[in-house]
Order: C-alpha cells, then structure tokens, then sequence
C-alpha cells in the first residue's frame, strides 16, 4: 500500500516514498519515482488516486516553473504551499476534484529555514515536523513522535527514516519493498541511496 | 385526503430511466468467397406477446451491403435510418457507394457515439469487399467490430453460433485421412432462414440460386454485385 | 401564471433560449459532414462529440444497462477482454495476446484480435472495453500521422502514450474501461507504456494485463531477461499466454522498422507439440513430466 514519509532535521527536509504502482493485487511497476522536484528548493511527495496523482503533479510542477520564468525567482515553501493547498481545495469544490495526498518538503533560502507541510485530499494543510501518509503513518507518527529530534544531523535524520521504513517492513501485512529518498537542503534538491 | 397525499409524499420515490426493450429474434450472416448470405427472422415480440409477425431486420444499404440489426427494434430501425442517410450523404459527394469496410468503421464511430448512452442494438454487416470477396462484420453495442466469416446474434445465438461453428470452421471436426477442410464453403450448402439477403460478386455463378423456392432478385442492373431476397415462412406458433 | 406565459410564449428570452438549445442539440453534423466528411462517424466535427442521456448522473444511468459485473442480468452486454502482455529486450519488443472475448458469461469470439495496430510502427493491446480499446486506439492512429505531418518526424512512443493517457483520462468517472499497453520503437529505442482509463500511464519493461495477468506474470517474470534472443523472447510470450488457458496465442515483435506478426499458435497444439513439429514436444504439465521421466537427460528449458 501506497506510504509516504518526511521528516525535518537541521537545515534540511527528508521526503521518502515507496515505489509502487499497483492496480488491484498486482504491483504493475517498482521503481516509480513519486517524488518531484517542483522548485529548485522545493519537493513534493504524492500518493493518492491512480490518474489523479500524476495529473495534479504535473499541474502544480508547470504552474510553479511558469511563476518562475515569469518573476525570475521562485516561489518560497510557505507560498507555494498555499497555492497548492488553494488549488486543491477548488478541486474540492468541483465537479471532479482531484483526490491526491502531498508531502511537501522545502528549504526557505532566504530565513535559511526548512519546511514540511502535510496536505490532504480535502485541502486540509498544516505546517508539521515530520509526517506521513498511507498505512505507513499508522505506524511511523508514534515511532517519529518518539525519535523525531528537529535539530537532527543528515546522517541521523536517515537514521530515523530508516527506523520508520523498517517498522513498516516488519508489522505491515502489505509493505512496499523499495523506497525512494530525496532531501532538499539550502544546495537545493538530491537523491539519496538508503 | 390532502394528509393522505401528504403522508404518501413522505415515502421515498424511486424513478428509473429505462429507455431499453428487448424484441427477440435471430440474426445471422455467412460469407464465403464470392458471396455473402446475410439473414433474420421477421417476428417482432416483447415478453410473451408477439407485437408482428413482419418487422424486417434485415436492410439492404447499398448493392454490396446489408445490414443485420438486432436488439431493441426501435433502436435497431433509427441506427438503421441514420446509417442509410450517411450512405446517402456520403453517395451525394462522391459519386459512388461506401466500401464495405468503409461501412464497417462508420458504423462503429456511429455506434461508439452512443458509448454514454448506447443503442441496444447488435449489428452485422455483409457484403462483398472491393476485391471482390464476400465479408461479414459482426459489432458489439457500443461499436468494437471485427471480419469474420460467419457470427449470429439475438435470442439464439448460443444456439446457432456453435452450429455454425462445426458447419463453416470445422471446429470438433476431423477430416478424413489425406484431406482437408474446404477453405470457403459453398453457397449451396448454406442454410434458410424468414429472410435472407444473398449477395454475389461481380461475375460469379448463380450457383442454382435461380431454382431456389421464394427467391426475388433486387439488383436493377446485371453489371455489378448481385443481390438476391429469399422469403419463407417458417412455423407460425 | 407567469410561468405558463412563458411555457407557451413564443416570444421572450425563455423560448429565445430553448430555441438555441434546440439549434444546438440538433447541430450534430457541421455542413461538411454532409459532403466529403461523410465517412467520419462521430468525428465528423474534428473531435469526438458523445450523446448522454439527459439523466441527473448518466454514468451511473450507464452502469445500469451495461455493467455486467454489477448486474448479470443487464441488458447490453459489452464485450471484455482477458490476456495481454508486452515486453521489451534488445531485440525490440514482443506483444503477446489470447484471442477470446467474453460478453457477460458467454463467450461472444474465439477470434479476436486483441492487438490495435495504431501504425506500422506503434502496437496497442486490447484489456477491458473492447470497443473503448479499437476506438481510441484508432482515435490516437489520426494523431499520430497527424503529429508526423505537422513535424516531419515520427511521434515518440511516451508522446503517444502520454496523448492516450490525456484523451481518456478527460474522460474519467463517466464509465470507460481499457488497460492497454502502447508498444513501438523510437529514437530511446524499443519502449512500452502501460496505460489505463484511471489515467495511469507508466513506463516500464514488461506489463501484463487482463483477468489472466496474475498467471501470464508467473512465467514472465521468471523467464525475462533483458538480453534474450528473438526465439528466446517469443518463446517467452508463447509460454506465458498459454498458461492463461485460452484457446489461440496470437505473437507480435516490434523492430527498429516497425512490427511484423508472428504468428497465430494453436494452444493445444503448444500444450503436446510445443510451436515447432516434434511431437511430445509441448508445454503442458503432463507432457513435461512425461518427457522428463522417458529421458531424464532431455529436459527442455
């Protein structure tokens, strides 16, 4: 089942999601990345209706790059969220709306600051210190609720998302094998290799 | 009495569109490789009541192409009409008919037209391609088609399908050491139906078809294909 | 009062009104649809325009009549497919398919052709609606050539897919049902996109869709390498469409020059004889181990 996670450290946001696309039992591919890169400080991690999710990402991924193309500099963390969270709660609102869960990790470049924003389907959005969606959160909120230190080192930040990714290897039914890691930091975004 | 309206108000109302009927009969076409023998029964009925004994359903739309709709007769008989006017169309800005296999792909866009709102209607076309070889398109409701050399539909279908199957493709059949199944069957081994349409090629024997009982030719010139009716009557119970 | 006046009214805005409406509704074919455009079906206007029924919600209107798996007893019976597979390899990519259609229980064709051939370069696989598959795959042929006029180059597989993948994803919620795998050869080299009516559209190295995916999946996965031979790889997607127990395998390979057919193999003839002439040669469980007891030595791959 479709799990994401994110946590902050000091001076970074980690995203990590599984690489799964299943329809009804089968998985139909493993090494989906489901995380984009939508600013050059900015990633967001998405989960949610199969069709939805893609359609969304890519929505919001042209719309901030047209921002910036058109000002010359790119939207902050806590702006770009906004937008996003308004976006998705007119979807709400409409004939179809988009069901689509995010994680959104940024690094503001001018306070220096790091950002982690949990949304939900319903536009529903709160700045956080760490998260998660999918049945991994089940798990994963209590243990990081328990390890979680805001001021954490990189390396010890991995070590806590390893922590939350083995809980869910060992006690869920459904685990997803893989994941796939990024971090953003004030050199902007990367992939890491658990 | 207004508390009695009132009170009835109050129940929950259900109201279903249900546009749809089904009016039985059988449809069936066989080709082979010069001809095309395209038929239907002519009984229209709903339930156990029979509304006609004659209610064609089977439509000559061009002098290669006949059309075989079952289903839902008041869907059958608009697709029907609306078919024949774009042949029409079609006739007045070319100067000529619609190819069979032409035919067949309109029909499906005309059908997958209706995908939200379908016509309860299974067709299947015959004809003669333009090489000159007979062909038959059978099509599901909302318009996946496909060539094929001979397919029923309608109320017996599960009936004369797997009949036609052992009689034309030879399936559970074993021929005799040393031989072969025929490629094309011949036309005079090809059964009788309350109408049937039989369509020849250009320049292809009549195959005894004129001492057939009941027959009517309905080609006007003898240049081209050749269309031919059979009437009969079958049981009338 | 008011409101009878405007019911029978033939002057005011209401009727002005309901006279567009009408204007419109009756405004199914453009004036060139009655000349040279006479052929084009439902395309008649350029894009596809639908009837829906004028009901509250038409796709659950929809799923009343047709949808079998809800209702047995439904009228119109659409007809579904079963078993397709694709794969890529440095050979280019095999496309597999069974060749059975089942409308509600009954087996409605032995005989289709569950491969769309979009251009001779692009395959597309047929799971789920069949209509829904020939239509837009036919839909996405138009586009295709029509990209290759405007650009003066072929369209790449991911562009076509990606096209496919928009088209029906417009669609979404109104009850269209297709699992396809758009296959071909571009200047990435062979490629395979899997996309469906949710708009799920991935790109990947081996797919199977259908009812029989799960057992097409079994012998796939474990035989799949990315260097085989051609005759290893075709063997692969003969293999793995048999074990799905349909009556035909139909075999497609797509080169850098666009795809050739393969062939049309008999299942039970590749459960005793396997595709080539040696009898005893097949497939089937039975055989095999038949096989391996006669003669230890001889067992096949």
């Amino acid at each position: 089942m479709e799990t994401s996670f994110a946590i902050t450290g000091k001076g970074y946001v980690l995203v990590a999601s599984d690489t799964t696309a299943a329809r009804s039992i089968v998985k139909m591919k493993t090494d989906e990345d489901k995380i984009k890169v939508i600013s050059p400080h900015l990633l967001m991690a998405y989960s949610g209706e199969p069709g939805d999710t893609i359609q969304f990402a890519e929505y919001v991924e042209r719309n901030l790059r047209l921002f910036h193309i058109r000002n010359n500099y790119a939207l902050r963390p806590s702006a770009a969220a906004s937008w996003i969270r308004r976006s998705l709660a007119q979807s709400l609102r409409s004939r179809k709306p988009y069901s689509v869960n995010l994680m959104l990790g940024g690094f503001d470049v001018t306070t220096d600051t790091p950002h982690l924003y949990w949304v939900d389907y319903l536009g529903t959005m709160t700045e956080v210190p760490f998260g998660a969606h999918g049945y991994g959160a089940y798990f994963g909120l209590s243990l990081l609720d328990r390890y979680h230190n805001p001021e954490a080192t990189l390396e010890e930040g991995i070590e806590t998302l390893k922590r939350c990714i083995n809980e869910v290897s060992k006690r869920l039914v459904v685990s997803p094998e893989k994941y796939k890691v990024k971090v953003v930091d004030k050199d902007g975004t990367r992939e890491i290799e658990l | 009495m207004p508390d009695m309206v009132a009170l009835s108000r109050q129940q929950p109302q259900e109201r279903q569109f249900n546009p749809y009927s089904e009016n039985g009969g059988t449809i069936l076409a066989i080709s082979g490789a010069d001809f095309s023998v395209i038929a239907g029964d002519t009984r229209q009925s709903e339930g156990y009541s029979i509304q006609t004994r004659y209610a064609p359903k089977v439509f000559r739309l061009t002098d290669k192409a006949v059309l075989a709709v079952n289903g839902f007769a008041a869907d059958g008989n608009m697709f029907v009409k609306q078919v024949r006017q774009r042949l029409e169309w079609y006739r007045h800005a070319h100067a000529k008919d619609m190819p069979l296999r032409a035919i067949a792909r309109l029909i499906q866009t005309m059908l997958y037209a209706r995908r939200f709102f379908p016509y309860y209607v299974y067709n299947i076309l015959g004809g003669i391609e333009d090489d000159g070889s007979g062909a038959v398109y059978s099509f599901d409701p909302v318009g996946s088609y496909e060539r094929e050399s001979c397919r029923a539909a309608g109320a017996a279908q599960s009936l004369v399908q797997p009949f036609l199957d052992n009689q034309i493709y030879f399936k559970n059949q074993v021929p005799q050491p040393g031989m072969t199944h025929p490629k094309h069957l011949p036309l005079g081994t090809v059964g009788d139906g309350l109408e049937m349409f039989v369509v020849l090629a250009k320049g292809s024997p009549l195959y005894g078809l004129e001492n057939f009982d009941g027959v009517q030719e309905m080609t006007s010139t003898h240049e081209g294909e050749r269309i031919f009716v059979v009437r009969r009557n079958l049981k009338r119970d | 009062m008011n409101s009878l006046t405007n019911r029978f009214s033939t002057t005011g805005p209401l009727s002005e009104l309901k006279r567009a409406q009408a204007l419109v509704e009756n405004e199914e074919f453009s004036d060139s649809a009655w000349g040279s455009e006479a052929g084009f079906g439902s395309l008649a206007k350029g894009v596809p325009n639908f009837t829906v029924p004028s009901v509250p919600d038409p796709s659950a209107f929809l799923r009343l009549h047709t949808d079998d798996h809800a209702d047995p007893n439904c009228r119109i019976k659409i007809q579904h497919g079963t078993t397709t597979l694709a794969f890529r390899f440095q050979g280019g990519v095999i496309v597999a398919v069974d060749s059975r259609a089942t409308a509600g229980s009954y087996v409605a064709s032995g005989t289709v052709k569950k491969v769309i051939e979009i251009n001779p370069y692009l395959l597309g696989t047929m799971a789920g609606g069949a209509a829904d598959c020939q239509y837009w795959e036919t839909y996405l042929g138009i586009h295709c050539r029509l990209h290759e006029l405007r650009n003066h180059e072929r369209i790449s597989v991911s562009a076509a897919s990606k096209y496919l993948s928009n088209l029906v994803y417009s669609y979404k919620g109104m009850g269209l049902s297709m699992g396809t795998m758009i296959c071909g050869w571009d200047k990435t080299g062979p490629a395979v996109f899997y996309v469906d009516s949710d708009g799920t559209r991935l790109k990947g190295d081996l797919f199977s869709v259908g009812s029989g995916s799960t057992f097409a999946y079994g012998v796939l996965d474990q035989g799949y390498r990315w260097d085989l031979t051609d005759e290893e790889a075709q063997e692969l997607g003969r293999r793995s469409i048999y074990c799905c127990r349909t009556p035909r395998c139909l075999l497609w390979l797509t080169l850098e020059d666009g795809w050739k057919f393969i062939g049309n193999y008999d299942i039970s003839k590749l459960h005793y004889d396997g595709p080539g002439e040696t009898p005893g040669a097949g497939y089937g469980y039975d055989v095999r181990i038949e096989r391996s007891t006669a003669a230890p030595v001889a067992v096949q791959a």
